[in-house]
Order: C-alpha cells, then sequence, then structure tokens
C-alpha cells in the first residue's frame, strides 16, 4: 500500500477525461435523445390536449345543436299536433255537418214520404169515401131528392147576393143566349120546370127557352147551362167539388 | 505496488507509466468504445443497444434526481455516472487473469476520492456562491469549523481506503486461496467479487452523491427564512 504520486495525477486526468468521453459519447447523445423524444411526446401530448378540447367544444357544439334540433322537432311536431288536430276537428265538424244535413235531408225525405203517403192514404180512404158515399147517394137518389135540390136551388136563386145575381145577369145578357139547357137526374113535372124558367127569367132579367134533360150520373140534382156559366145544382158535381176541394188542399 | 508490478511499469522518458494507469487507459478505451457502440445509430426506433444505453442512463439520471434538485441533475450527472461506470468496471477488471484492478491500487481510490472532495466543494460553490457555501463551515458555531474540516478529511479519506481495501483484500484473498488450494478453488471467491465489485462501485457513487448533495444544501438561515 503506497501512494505514486505520478499515478495519482495521471489518475485525476484519466478520469476527467473519461468523463468527457462519457459525457461526449454515452451520456450527451442519449440524453438528446430522450429529450428530443420527451419533447415530442409533450408536443403529441399537446396536441393531444387540443383536439381533445377541440373535441369536447365541438361535442358540446353537437350536443347544443342536436338540443336545437330536438327543440325544433319538438316544435314542429306540436305544430303538426296542432295543425293535425285543427285538421281533424275541420273534418269532424264537416262530417258531423254533411250527417246532419244528410240527416235532415232524410228526415225531410222520411217526412216527405210519409206526408205522401199520407196523402196517398187520405187521397185513396177520400176516394173511397166518396165512391161510397156516391154509391150511397146513388141508392137513396130519388125523384124527390131531384125536387128537393130544386127547391133549395130556387130558395139560393132567391136569396143570391147582388153579386151573384150581376154575374148571372152578365152570363145571360148577351143576344145570342137565348136559351139555357137544364140537366137533371130524374126527369122534371112541368110544374117544377115552370117554376125553374120563372126564378131563372128573374135572375137573369129576361126570359130564357129552356131545353130539359136527363142524366143519372148526376145521382140526384140539376146542372143548367145558361151562356157561359154553369149553375151546379147537384149531388155529382157537389161530390166532385168536394173531391177537387181535398185534391187541392 | 510490489516490485514486480514496479516492473510491470513502461517508461515514458522520464514519466513512468504504471500498469495501474495502463489498466485504466484500457478502461477508458474499452467503456468509449462500447459507448460509442451504444450510440452512433440513435433514433426514435430504439434498438437493442439503444435500448440498453437508455436505460443504464436513465437509471443513473433516476438515481441523482432522487438526491439532486432537479435543475442540478444534468450538470452532477456526468461525474456521479462516471465514477459508478468506471468504478464498477475498473473493480470487475481484477477478475481477469493477469490484470490487477485499478481501484485496488491506492493511488487510483486516493484520485478518485480527491475528485470527489473537490468536486463536492465545485458544485457546492456553483450552486450557492462563495460566501454561503463556506459560511455553512460556520454552522451552527464557529467552533465547529475544525470539525468540519476534519469531517471532510476524514470521510475522503475513508471513501478511498474504503474502496481500495475491499478491492486490494478480494485480490489478495483470490490470490491467496489459489495458491493454497488450487486452480478451480477460487472460483466462489471471484463470485464473490463480482458482488462486492458492484457494491463497491455504488457504494463510492452513491456517496460521492451524498457528499454533492449536502454541499449543495441550503444553510439553516436559507431554510428558516424559506419557512417564514
Amino acid at each position: 500500500m503506497q501512494l505514486d504520486l505520478t499515478t495519482f495525477i495521471l489518475e485525476v486526468l484519466n478520469f476527467l477525461v473519461l468523463v468527457w468521453l462519457l459525457k461526449r459519447f454515452l451520456y450527451k447523445p442519449v440524453l438528446s435523445v430522450l429529450d428530443a423524444r420527451q419533447q415530442r411526446i409533450q408536443g403529441e401530448m399537446r396536441k393531444a390536449a387540443v383536439l381533445q378540447e377541440d373535441a369536447a367544444r365541438l361535442k358540446q357544439q353537437y350536443e347544443a345543436r342536436l338540443a336545437d334540433w330536438n327543440t325544433e322537432r319538438e316544435i314542429a311536431k306540436q305544430s303538426l299536433e296542432q295543425e293535425l288536430a285543427r285538421e281533424r276537428d275541420t273534418g269532424m265538424k264537416a262530417i258531423q255537418q254533411s250527417l246532419a244535413d244528410e240527416e235532415a235531408k232524410n228526415r225531410v225525405r222520411a217526412a216527405s214520404a210519409i206526408a205522401t203517403r199520407e196523402a196517398e192514404l187520405v187521397r185513396n180512404a177520400t176516394s173511397g169515401a166518396y165512391r161510397n158515399a156516391a154509391a150511397m147517394l146513388r141508392r137513396m137518389a130519388s125523384p124527390a131528392m131531384t125536387l128537393a135540390i130544386l127547391n133549395i136551388l130556387l130558395d139560393d136563386l132567391a136569396s143570391l147576393s147582388e153579386k151573384r145575381q150581376e154575374e148571372l145577369h152578365k152570363a145571360a145578357h148577351p143576344e145570342n143566349v137565348t136559351t139555357m139547357e137544364v140537366v137533371a137526374a130524374h126527369a122534371l113535372e112541368e110544374s117544377a120546370q115552370r117554376k125553374l124558367g120563372d126564378a131563372v127569367a128573374k135572375v137573369c132579367g129576361k126570359p130564357l127557352q129552356a131545353t130539359f134533360k136527363t142524366d143519372t150520373s148526376l145521382i140526384a140534382g140539376l146542372r143548367i147551362s145558361l151562356g157561359e156559366s154553369v149553375l151546379h145544382a147537384n149531388l155529382a158535381d157537389e161530390l166532385g167539388y168536394f173531391r177537387s176541394q181535398d185534391k187541392n188542399v | 505496488m510490489n516490485g514486480n508490478e514496479a516492473a510491470m511499469a513502461w517508461h515514458l522518458g522520464s514519466l513512468v507509466i504504471s500498469e495501474t494507469v495502463l489498466t485504466t487507459w484500457g478502461i477508458m478505451l474499452l467503456v468509449t468504445l462500447l459507448a460509442w457502440l451504444m450510440t452512433r445509430r440513435l433514433g426514435d426506433n430504439p434498438s437493442r443497444k439503444q435500448t440498453i444505453a437508455e436505460m443504464i442512463v436513465v437509471a443513473m439520471e433516476s438515481a441523482v434526481a432522487d438526491v439532486i434538485p432537479a435543475e442540478r441533475v444534468r450538470s452532477i450527472m456526468p461525474f456521479v455516472a462516471s465514477l459508478w461506470i468506471f468504478v464498477l468496471v475498473a473493480n470487475l477488471s481484477g477478475l481477469i487473469p493477469g490484470l490487477h484492478a485499478p481501484t485496488g491500487d491506492l493511488s487510483t481510490t486516493a484520485a478518485l476520492a480527491v475528485l470527489v472532495f473537490l468536486s463536492t466543494h465545485w458544485y457546492g460553490i456553483r450552486a450557492k456562491g462563495w460566501r454561503k457555501y463556506f459560511r455553512h463551515y460556520t454552522e451552527p458555531s464557529i467552533i465547529l469549523t475544525p470539525f468540519h474540516i476534519i469531517s471532510e478529511l476524514t470521510r475522503t479519506l475513508a471513501l478511498a481506503i474504503r474502496l481500495f481495501g475491499n478491492m486490494m483484500s478480494l485480490e489478495m484473498a483470490a490470490l491467496l486461496v489459489l495458491l493454497i488450494a488450487g486452480f478451480l478453488v477460487p472460483v466462489p471467491l471471484l463470485m464473490l467479487h463480482v458482488i462486492e465489485a458492484m457494491v463497491q462501485a455504488y457504494i463510492f457513487g452513491i456517496l460521492a452523491l451524498i457528499y454533492i448533495a449536502g454541499a449543495m444544501e441550503p444553510n439553516e438561515d436559507e431554510v428558516a427564512s424559506s419557512k417564514v
């Protein structure tokens, strides 16, 4: 164990040279590579952070946009639902109106049909009634009934209103009217013919030549044709008149 | 050195180059060559050699960073790492037949210890400045200054003697066993030599690192002001 000064100094120098050599050939290159790698990693991390921030921002934007879209969609949906409700209400009202109109039409149609039917029934009943009445009156008809009707006519002529008398007067007044035709259901006796001629002449204001005919279709009574006027005083014409009045009703 | 070792020294004019120095040069050449081979083609896709080189450098830098403030790591790491590498290779070189470990020579260990001693002051002064650095010799009291100085010297001496004693004793033990027992008997002892070489290299480097870190520690008044 001894300390050699030369070796000591050379070892000091050797180690210092070794430090320089290792620094030159080992530490510096390796640390440079590691630093570059670290910087690259940090750069990548920064880029990643920026990308992450961008991604987060984009995500936020997309979420906001999505929320807006959802809101718009909800609004559009509500609007559409309201429009559909309006359309449905309108359609329902139209359908209800149409149904009401149709119902009213059907009601009117039914009422009309019922009325028609009733009228037809009434007409049939009236016609039957008149037929029955006519048949019954034909069986009851007799010269006495004709004479009774003549007497009623004579009474009526005697108590005829002035307006009616004026009309008969005008009907008999023309020069060419000189006759009158009397159709009776039963043949009239001469006295009856004379009473009738007198009563008519009195009403018309001039004597008329009367021609008497018999027509059993009149059932009972008589019909007097005077110029353009006709005086109905028989059951058949009365029934016909009543029937025509029923039809008008 | 004994007489045989002295006979193996080279004479370069009046300068005597001992075997220790020659071995050290060989180690320097080997280490530099290996470093150059491992780092000549560094790239983004590291090869196996690059990976090993990175692993070694990162491990040593991490060990330094555990003790030294981060901003000083890059300046101190080459010195401490070179200590680890050189002492380890120098310790292991004793296993090669015909070679003696340079660390088995007190001149080498003393040189390394003196370098550690000087580097401690160098890094301490660079980190804190002259005034603050030398003021810590007066802390906590100026009475303790001689003890600080004695401590510095003795720890440097211990650093040199510890490494020298361990490596020399191992080589000597192996030589004695070889002389007494025979050719293959010292093999287990040589295995112990490997472990001892690594342990001593680590201890030498870590002690140097701790001394440097201690020199860079803030003074008591700086610590008090930083607490306030």
